[in-house]
């Protein structure tokens, strides 16, 4: 079942198209990528979904019946421009973030100590947030989107100015998060951590949806039906490698076999999401 | 509007101002400094409290010296027709003088010698200068003495003839009291300088306060949307609730700050009164008013008092409090407007100049006010919705009709409502405006944009 269903949705601000007739559909329980270049309406898109903007045309749907501003309470955002009050306290902010998204004050406390904890940093409580590096911030801001057990997260660029052990940690708790049941959305410029976590995408260029589905099969939709073979000459001391459409390996494999090669890998050539993007966003542009 | 959501921002924007060193500081200096200023003529006259000088008379002309009446500050002491010149000296050497003054124990000798039949030299001897207030206070003494003999030789001269009644008959010193005529048909005396000042101090406070809060709702704005927090919050809540979270939460501490303001300034000055005496405390100011002591004039402080007791005192605070708060919010949205569409607060000049503009005019015509109360320029001043809170507030001490301050209230509430819709849509869209420096076209084309 989708937790998002996103109808005929556009966009106008002034003259100017945001979005234009996008129609979507993010299923539950899964990690939805939200991919396209700067400037395609991504940002309006996911605003749209938050309600912080009103969409010109189209609805949105969360669980099945228009979205409302109740809602917006089980949805957790961390907005690509981001940031926190520099002079507040940490905890302070933190049980101000989380009553805000409707927790009771008792609950925010229990909730926001075992994260704090979970991720080692509860002797941060009282510091003010000027004092945290940005890593640090970061980290803290990624439990103040998450802490009210939301059903839906929308995480824009969630790894920028993480260090590689840091954005490891916040990829094991998306994971984990997901294995909890929640549903998320996650906007990146990062293709190798789409690859890692989306089970499905959505591109976005100039206003309008290019493609969306499975990450597996959009990859291999964009495939050239190709199949690699690794692969030792005999005689020789080092390994070769060679491509050809599938289609045509057994006859490549034979005539290897037949001049004494022995084969030591046969895998199929999916094109990375890198490349997929660069070439969806370009052709978009001829 | 979620309200339980619009408490949590007025709490956190409340209690982050209230905490905050600057809010402490000015919260219990300025109440030091006003209850200072109250107390400054007694403090005055407590520090100036001196022992009583000693002044040795020497009276050649013997008819001064039974005249003159010591007094708490004063005392004289007769020396006779002591010789001040020692034997040899044509005029007094300073060493005699010195030996004479600690021979009496006094801080000034008085030579009175009479020049003729009627005029009197009078020298002053002393080390240290006996200072103004006190050579005028004997001086006077003394002329009155000379006046008196003189009324009496010119009585014993012309027999039959009363000199100090003929004088008395014609002094003249007319007075102007102006009476008031009151709405019940009273007439009573008026004091428009009392007035006059209240006004001015009114009109002034008000455009302080506005400009005090307000700029506060503005960078409060500003930092939410410079550290970028803005989005996260708007996620949760409404742009609106947030603003007005924001503008009623400072509200709040400008009440409190009021509030302490006044407590803290009855404190102080119900301590200082214990401490000095409350009879210092109030008569300080009458003593102060007439520095020579000559004339105790108790009927301009009489006066004072009873044109303070006209003032409507509760009709005067609830106009303040309610010109002070639609003041406040009318200018505190159109802020919190200006507030969004920048990112930091060195951009708001150029959009802020045309708001404080008005704030400012109102002012101007505020001094006017104590002039000509009663000129049209006041009268619309007090009307037009972005001054009106500070122009008619210093027209309540010269008791503007109560149609005038409801017409110029409802105008001003309509206004604020306006206003406030109107900075809200700005609001909407200017907090989420990243990157790029706005114009007053930008804030207009935000208005007409649908959500």
């Amino acid at each position: 079942m989708a937790i998002i269903e996103i109808q005929n949705v556009s966009k106008k601000f002034g003259p100017k198209t945001a979005l234009s007739d996008v129609s979507l559909s993010i299923p539950e329980g899964r990690i939805f990528g939200l991919l396209g270049p700067n400037g395609a309406g991504k940002t309006t898109l996911i605003r749209i979904i938050n309600r912080i903007t009103i969409p010109t045309g189209g609805t949105v749907l969360f669980q099945g019946r228009p979205i409302t501003d109740a809602d917006v309470a089980k949805i957790g955002y961390l907005p690509e421009e981001r940031g926190l009050y520099r002079k507040m306290k940490v905890g302070d902010q933190a049980m101000y973030l989380a009553q805000l998204k409707g927790m009771r004050r008792a609950d925010a406390q229990r909730e926001l100590r075992a994260w704090f904890e979970r991720f080692g940093i509860l002797d941060w409580w009282g510091k003010k947030v000027e004092e945290l590096s940005k890593g640090m911030a970061q980290k803290f801001q990624f439990i103040t989107t998450v802490v009210h057990k939301p059903s839906l997260m929308i995480l824009d660029e969630p790894f920028s100015g993480f260090d590689p052990v840091n954005a490891e940690l916040i990829r094991q708790e998306i994971l984990r998060l997901k294995a909890e049941g929640a549903t998320v959305i996650l906007s990146t410029h990062n293709m190798e951590s789409v690859e890692e976590l989306c089970d499905e995408i959505a591109l976005i260029n100039k206003s309008r949806l290019v493609v969306t589905g499975g990450t597996d099969e959009i990859r291999r939709r964009h495939g050239e039906d190709n199949t690699e073979i690794e692969f030792t000459a005999e005689g020789a001391l080092e390994r070769s490698r060679c491509v050809v459409p599938r289609t045509e390996v057994n006859a490549k494999l034979s005539e290897l076999i037949a001049a004494g090669a022995s084969i030591h890998r046969l895998e199929e050539v999916i094109p990375r999401m890198n490349d997929i993007f660069i070439k969806l966003v370009t052709e978009e542009g001829n | 509007m979620n309200l339980s959501k619009i408490r949590i921002i007025i709490a956190r924007e409340y209690l982050n101002k209230v905490k905050k060193k600057s809010f402490l500081l000015i919260t219990f200096l300025a109440p030091v400094l006003f209850a200072g200023l109250c107390l400054l003529p007694s403090l005055i006259m407590v520090l100036a409290k001196e022992e009583p000088r000693q002044i040795g008379i020497v009276d050649h002309t013997a008819y001064i010296v039974p005249q003159l009446v010591s007094s708490d500050n004063i005392v004289y002491q007769d020396l006779g027709t002591l010789d001040l010149t020692a034997e040899g000296e044509a005029t007094p050497s300073a060493d005699t003088l010195r030996a004479v003054l600690s021979r009496y124990g006094v801080d000034a000798i008085i030579e009175l010698t009479p020049v003729d039949s009627i005029d009197v030299q009078a020298i002053a001897y002393s080390v240290k200068d006996l200072g103004m207030e006190t050579g005028q206070v004997i001086q006077g003494a003394i002329s009155r003495a000379v006046e008196q003999y003189r009324i009496d030789r010119f009585n014993s001269l012309h027999p039959g003839v009363d000199l100090s009644q003929a004088m008395q008959e014609v002094r003249a010193d007319i007075a102007l009291i102006p009476l008031l005529i009151g709405k019940d048909d009273s007439i009573a005396i008026s004091e428009s300088g009392i007035k006059s000042i209240l006004s001015m101090i009114l009109g002034l406070a008000l455009y302080m306060f506005i400009m005090m809060f307000c700029g506060m709702v503005m960078s409060s704005v500003i930092e939410e949307k410079s550290s970028r927090v803005v989005e996260v919050l708007v996620s949760s809540v409404k742009a609106t609730e947030l603003m007005f979270g924001k503008i009623i939460g400072v509200a709040l501490v400008a009440m409190t700050q009021f509030l302490l303001w006044i407590l803290l300034t009855v404190a102080i000055l119900a301590v200082a009164g214990l401490a000095l005496g409350f009879d210092a405390l109030m008569g300080a100011g009458a003593v102060a008013a007439d520095p020579t002591g000559m004339v105790a004039d108790t009927s301009a402080i009489a006066s004072i008092v009873s044109t303070l007791g006209q003032i409507d005192f509760g009709g005067l605070l609830l106009c303040f409090f309610l010109y002070f708060i639609f003041g406040y919010l009318l200018y505190a949205s159109v802020f919190a407007a200006i507030g969004s569409a920048v990112e930091n607060e060195a951009d708001t000049q150029q959009l802020q100049i045309p708001v404080t503009l008005p704030l400012m005019i109102g002012m101007f015509i505020s001094i006017y006010t104590m002039k000509a109360p009663e000129s049209s320029i006041v009268y619309w001043g007090s009307m037009i919705p972005f001054t009106s809170p500070i122009v008619m507030l210093s027209r309540i001490p010269f008791n503007p009709p109560v149609t005038d301050v409801v017409i110029s209230l409802v105008a001003l509430v309509l206004t604020f409502v306006l206003f406030a819709w109107l900075s809200a849509k700005i609001y909407k869209v200017g907090v989420l405006m990243f990157g790029k420096k706005s114009s007053f076209k930008d804030l207009m084309k935000w208005i007409r944009q649908r959500d």
